[in-house]
């Protein structure tokens, strides 16, 4: 019963090997690996730019309200009208 | 709406990939979010647990009579539940609740019929829960990170199958143009993990293989669970988090495709180095120490990557929880992969084998780089899927100073205190008792860095709790979470 098992065991290794080597060759076809400048932006969008922090401590409670009572106390995530942080 | 008309539709290879459109972020967020809170919450009901068996076999090493009268919590079985807790309970879960965050985000795709997951969940921890009463009953396997009694793993399996798949197809589905790296690193952590857990249980439980094969499949799985789940995993989150918050792309994202195929191709050969002076085959000892030297390539241009996008931004590091965690666990991540390079030095190994500093080793992998990472994402992704910011800024900042300080003292302690075992170990003038007893006062300190951990874990869980429960504040519609402090603007991104 063993070499049934082993034999599986083997094709496994072999498919998942198959499988790494064809992922490599799809990504240089597809052009996965040009063009490393798109690629390192492609997590950027309109909403959340590059250039701009997206997370910070809560504020405490009393500038919580304060906030909200100003009226700056704005947007759900990811809605687009997101202060920004100047980059230089 | 991006879901697709029928979970047939979803399976279906001829089902075309641009049928749904491509989401918001918000509609990502939300298609994300009983999937994620189920695994989240399941984790961290597991690292409850888990640390408080981690602390119940940490104090039996130094005070052996402590809770000494109960059979279910002597050491061998109060250390062994503790490993698969936290790492089929906790890391696991959160692993699987950070990596569908991350692939619908990257993926531009909803997460279709979340409710399939939910079910895996179920199947995943019912089986963990069936795992550990096991091995608290006795019915441990006694083979080391396979201890789970082979009457709970096919629900493991059945559960996996349903995420595996439901990855897959979210990332099928895609509508990004681009598969960043996180993406690369997500896909084959998920292929490689069914590929680890199937074979050892193979050759190990079902039809034992004989002799040191036995050994070297078990090391070759233990290392590898390691080296290619939760640091794919871990990584991925790290390529994403420290860019995503900073505002600013990764340093090189050419070194970074290079450091995951050169992790794909050498990582899997490195575990055999535990059993260096062991009766295997000297090649295959000989390879496995070469592949844990090729491995310094992967881990040093991930540390490029890492470290030289913070430079000019340490300041962020003030303002930002996610971005404190996640680098304190990259920082970790380099540290605890070269000395694991080191560690598969002969002569090096020679002092630290069979003693604390592997145990050192192995928490400031599995804690310091992945739980500290894993933290980080769940401090980003848990706003943005509730819709409620955090209810306290201090109980963030005692969970990072708690969890950094111990951990370090864990593995600073652990650390000397194994190398100087080591050193006594191989001095046969000095009796094996004596050195036992010279341990001691090293494995006090670590019970007072467990301590140290553990109000880590109950601030995040008291924050978490906190979160789930609390109403919006009165007269707000929208979290305040995401508009920066003028402070953070003024000193952010350079």
């Amino acid at each position: 019963m063993a070499w049934v098992f082993y034999t599986l065991a083997f094709l496994v290794a072999a498919g998942l090997s198959g499988t790494a080597v064809y992922a490599l060759y799809w990504s240089s076809k597809h052009g996965q690996l040009r063009d490393f400048d798109r690629g390192a932006v492609s997590i950027f969008d309109d909403h959340e730019p590059v250039g701009q922090m997206t997370d910070h401590f809560p504020a405490g409670r009393g500038k919580r309200r304060s906030s909200l009572e100003a009226g700056t106390a704005v947007r759900p995530p990811g809605s687009g009208n997101s202060p920004r942080v100047t980059p230089s | 709406m991006a879901s697709a008309s029928s979970l047939a539709a979803s399976l279906n290879p001829a089902t075309p990939p641009d049928l749904t459109a491509r989401a918001e972020l918000r509609e990502i967020d939300a298609s994300t979010k009983w999937p994620v809170i189920v695994f989240l919450l399941s984790g961290l009901v597991w690292l409850l647990v888990g640390t408080c068996f981690a602390l119940i076999s940490s104090i039996k090493l130094h005070t052996p009579e402590f809770l000494g009268d109960y059979e279910w919590l002597t050491f061998g079985r109060a250390r062994t539940a503790h490993l698969n807790a936290v790492v089929y309970g906790w890391s696991t879960n959160v692993a699987f609740a950070v990596a569908f965050w991350l692939m619908a985000r990257l993926s531009r795709a909803q997460l279709r019929h979340a409710g399939l997951l939910i079910i895996a969940a179920c199947f995943w921890n019912l089986g963990v829960t069936i795992g550990i009463v096991g091995i608290l009953a006795g019915d441990s396997t006694s083979i080391e990170w396979l201890e789970i009694p082979p009457y709970a793993t096919p629900l493991l399996f059945v559960a996996y199958a349903l995420i595996g798949v439901w990855a897959v197809i979210t990332f099928r589905f895609r509508k990004s143009e681009h598969i960043y790296v996180s993406q690369w690193y997500l896909l084959a952590a998920l292929f490689w993990f069914p590929w680890l857990y199937s074979i050892a249980q193979i050759m190990l439980i079902f039809e034992a293989a004989r002799g040191t094969v036995q050994a070297l499949v078990n090391w070759w799985f233990a290392h590898n669970v390691l080296g290619l789940w939760f640091t794919p995993i871990g990584l991925a989150a790290a390529y994403y988090f420290i860019p995503k918050v900073l505002g600013k792309p990764i340093h090189s994202y050419y070194l970074s495709v290079l450091g995951f195929w050169s992790l794909a191709i050498f990582y899997n050969w490195a575990g055999v180095h535990h059993l260096i002076g062991g009766p295997v085959p000297a090649w295959v000892l000989s390879a496995g120490i070469a592949a844990s030297l090729m491995m310094v390539i992967p881990v040093v241009v991930t540390a490029i990557n890492h470290h030289l996008t913070m430079v000019g931004n340490f300041s962020a590091l003030r303002y930002s929880p996610t971005l404190r965690f996640v680098v304190f666990g990259a920082v970790n991540y380099t540290l605890v992969s070269l000395t694991g390079s080191a560690m598969a030095i002969r002569s090096f190994n020679e002092i630290t084998h069979f003693t604390h500093f592997t145990v050192a080793h192995a928490h400031q992998g599995m804690y310091a780089f992945f739980t500290m990472v894993m933290f980080g994402a769940v401090y980003y992704i848990l706003p943005r899927i509730v819709l409620k910011e955090w209810p306290s800024a201090a109980l963030i900042r005692t969970h990072f100073w708690a969890a950094a300080i111990g951990v370090t003292l864990y593995w600073l302690d652990l650390s000397i205190g194994g190398w100087l075992q080591g050193l006594e170990m191989n001095n046969a003038s000095i009796a094996f008792l004596d050195v036992v007893r010279h341990t001691v006062p090293w494995l006090f300190v670590r019970s007072v860095a467990g301590i140290i951990i553990t109000i880590g874990h109950l601030a995040f869980a008291v924050n978490i709790g906190w979160m789930l429960c609390a109403r919006p504040p009165a007269g707000a519609t929208t979290p305040t979470l995401f508009r920066n402090p003028p402070a953070m603007q003024a000193s952010a991104v350079r």
